[in-house]
């Protein structure tokens, strides 16, 4: 299996990543996977006891998300495939990678101020170049790093 | 043979009975010993506030150790003098964290004692003593607050933290030096709410099984087809809906439930989801606020004071209706220009979002909304028969199990005991302040602040408690200024009716609205957006939160005026 895995997450800054995906697998010919990663990091604080609940809600938004994304692809001629994953955003892109023996990665680089998460841009400058030399996989990264 | 056996039933359970009664007719026996006179009173503090376990003794003439008793929750004695004949001067009382005090009694009262009369006493006051252990119990509620504040610590652990350096401190650092005594183990447990704790556990067991029904994103997917793209309806029917399953159900578990759904819906719209999130979002602060099980606040302040499902419903919740139409008005003005860039979605994101909004356990929804009237109509009825709400949500939770039955197991793990469990150790942390006389003293600053004035009072309080509910955690915050208000209310003429609570009530839940980290629903439908790609910055929640305060405290404050003018 090859392809072009394009980690999704959802909102107005990561369609630059999702039209990237889509020239890119016109471009290149290959299968376009939309791939979204639910992370319950954000309950660690409260109500814990939820975890059940709130993940099958968010798998349920993540596939929405990722409809979305698929609708934006077919209007455009290219007919892509979706996966969802729980766990750590990190993990799971390079677990899927692995698992899909990807050819292309496109991550979106978030625009405005930078946080404490894994887009960060030398994070996932590392992040890619780690994912290149493990899967042999191109990452593609899209849009301005933020300012740090 | 038969009816030999029945006799026998028959004859041990009126043995059973028989045993049951002499036993508790012990306590006759030990009234009728109390021939003997007894010296009655009451001991408060300079607030005039009851002091409970005050140590009251009197000696005797030929030996030091004479008759002693311990004061009452309510702050009364009564101390039963065996031998009249011996008694001296002067009756001593002891307490930890206050001065001993000492009362000589009058010749007269002696002698009436002496005569086997019995003597009543005025009130008799005790100084605070602010030493060592009130700035401890202080700085470890400070240090509690600011770890839940800063959301590095899991909010359980911050109190855990803090109880345990109370009782560690108490237990450890007593034999040291004295002054480190703060309060023993049953001390700190007896200012547990055992009414707060057992209503939010058998609320919590509810919830587990309505929140798998898929009600709400039923609900949810009904207004958005109701709506059929009208803005203008569909943002406040999204509120009502979130408001209501608010008034009811814990505000985080219902923005657990319906942020998801929203993004969904908004998405297919083609709008910003935060146009409909951050509305719904503050219409469960607010609404959430119209029951006494809606907000662990109202419990604790319904708990504390007293006051029933119907107080809530008739003082408080037109207000919170006012506010909320207030809310309405001001998410539209706010919003509108996103919410004017609705657009029909497509047909596979419509079928998505069908797919989404459907009842998954029909059969569960049924029987959880019997059990639920049943539950409304004991918690407003069941005042008359002094019914505790705690008790109705235990006997409601327990009746849908046994309906239902559920995996208990699953059920159990569905319980937050790390909030239960947070609660628990708040009291501890909150009992500490006030065992060492810290709310008594800012109690006493605030009489001093508003006087007698009610009207002063009712305004400090509701913005006071809305402004440090945007900074601090609302339900410590809430949990410490339940004495403080308990303490006005019984020194400002007119405040006697409770108000001063509803101000409370208003102001700890309504200020959560301010900031991103003013509500515990706030951070969870934060965490949904971000995950959705849409982040609600600090900045972005002041700006659309804080002028939201300012609407929903003063309608909410003038509907108080007028209630209890």
């Amino acid at each position: 299996m090859s392809g072009i895995i394009c980690a999704v997450r959802g909102g107005p800054d990561s369609q630059s990543t999702i039209d990237k995906a889509i020239s890119l697998a016109l471009e290149v010919n290959l299968p376009l996977h939309f791939f979204y990663v639910v992370n319950l990091d954000f309950l660690s604080h409260t109500q814990s006891s939820k975890t059940h609940t709130i993940s099958h809600q968010l798998h349920q938004m993540g596939e929405f998300i990722l409809l979305t994304a698929q609708e934006r692809a077919a209007a455009r001629g290219v007919q892509a495939e979706t996966a969802i994953r729980q766990g750590s955003v990190r993990e799971e892109i390079i677990n899927f990678a692995h698992e899909l023996e990807a050819d292309y990665l496109v991550l979106g680089l978030p625009v405005g101020e930078a946080e404490k998460n894994v887009f960060l841009s030398e994070r996932i400058r590392e992040f890619g170049e780690s994912i290149e030399q493990e899967s042999g996989a191109t990452v593609v990264l899209v849009g301005s790093p933020p300012e740090e | 043979m038969k009816r030999s056996w029945i006799i026998f039933v028959l004859f041990a359970v009126a043995a059973v009975i028989s045993a049951v009664l002499m036993i508790s007719s012990h306590p006759a026996a030990a009234q009728s010993s109390s021939e003997n006179p007894v010296i009655v009173g009451r001991v408060i503090d300079l607030q005039n506030q009851p002091i409970a376990e005050a140590a009251i003794s009197l000696p005797t003439e030929n030996d030091e150790s004479g008759p002693s008793a311990t004061s009452q929750k309510d702050g009364s004695f009564v101390l039963e003098v065996s031998e009249p004949a011996s008694i001296s001067n002067p009756l001593t009382i002891e307490r930890p964290h206050f001065e001993d005090t000492e009362i000589e009694l009058s010749l007269d009262q002696l002698n009436q004692l002496r005569q086997g009369h019995s003597v009543v006493l005025p009130d008799i006051e005790m100084d605070r003593v602010i030493g060592l252990a009130f700035w401890i119990a202080a700085v470890i509620f400070a240090i509690v607050l600011v770890l839940i504040a800063s959301g590095d610590t899991h909010n359980t652990l911050a109190t855990l933290v803090g109880a345990s350096l109370l009782l560690g401190i108490s237990y450890i650092g007593h034999p040291i030096n004295e002054n480190l005594f703060i309060f023993d183990f049953a001390g700190s447990i007896s200012y547990i709410d055992w009414n707060v704790i057992f209503l939010i556990m058998g609320m919590m067991m509810f919830i587990a099984i309505v929140e798998h029904t898929g009600i709400f994103q039923w609900m949810a997917f009904v207004a958005y087809k109701t709506s059929r793209g009208k803005m203008l309806l569909l943002l406040p029917i999204l509120m009502l809906i979130t408001g209501v399953a608010s008034a009811f159900l814990d505000n985080v578990t219902t923005m657990l439930l319906m942020t998801p759904i929203t993004v969904q819906i908004a998405l297919s719209l083609g709008i910003n989801p935060l146009a409909l999130l951050i509305p719904e979002v503050m219409a469960s602060n607010v609404i959430g606020v119209s029951t006494l099980v809606g907000t662990p606040t109202n419990i604790l302040i319904g708990s504390y004071a007293d006051i029933s499902f119907n107080g809530f419903l008739v003082n408080l919740t037109p207000g919170v209706l006012i506010a909320f139409l207030g809310l309405i008005v001001y998410s539209i003005l706010i919003y509108r220009e996103e919410l004017s860039q609705a657009r029909e979605g497509s047909e596979a994101l419509i079928k998505k979002l069908e797919e989404g909004g459907q009842i998954t356990q029909p059969d569960h929804l049924k029987k959880a909304g019997w059990i639920g009237v049943g539950m409304l109509v004991m918690f407003i009825f069941g005042e008359q028969i002094h019914l505790l709400p705690s008790v109705t949500a235990i006997i409601g939770a327990t009746a849908l199990l046994l309906w239902i039955r559920p995996n208990i197991e699953e059920m159990i793990e569905a319980v937050d005991w790390t909030t239960l469990v947070f609660f628990m150790s708040l009291f501890i942390v909150v009992g500490a302040v006030q065992e060492v006389g810290v709310i008594s003293v800012i109690a006493a600053w605030i009489g001093r602040l508003v006087g007698e004035n009610l009207f002063l009072a009712m305004l400090a309080i509701t913005f006071l408690s809305a402004f440090l509910s945007m900074v601090i955690a609302n339900i410590p915050f809430t949990a410490a200024m339940l004495p403080v208000i308990g303490f006005l209310s019984s020194q400002i003429p007119a405040a006697e009716n409770d108000v001063l609570f509803f101000c409370l009530s208003i102001g700890s839940a309504f200020g959560g609205n301010g900031t991103l980290i003013g509500a515990s629903a706030n951070m969870v439908t934060a965490g949904i957006a971000e995950a959705a790609g849409y982040k609600i910055s600090y900045k972005y929640f002041l700006k659309k939160g804080f002028p939201a305060v300012l609407i929903t405290v003063g309608l909410a404050f003038i509907w108080l005026l007028i209630r209890f003018r």
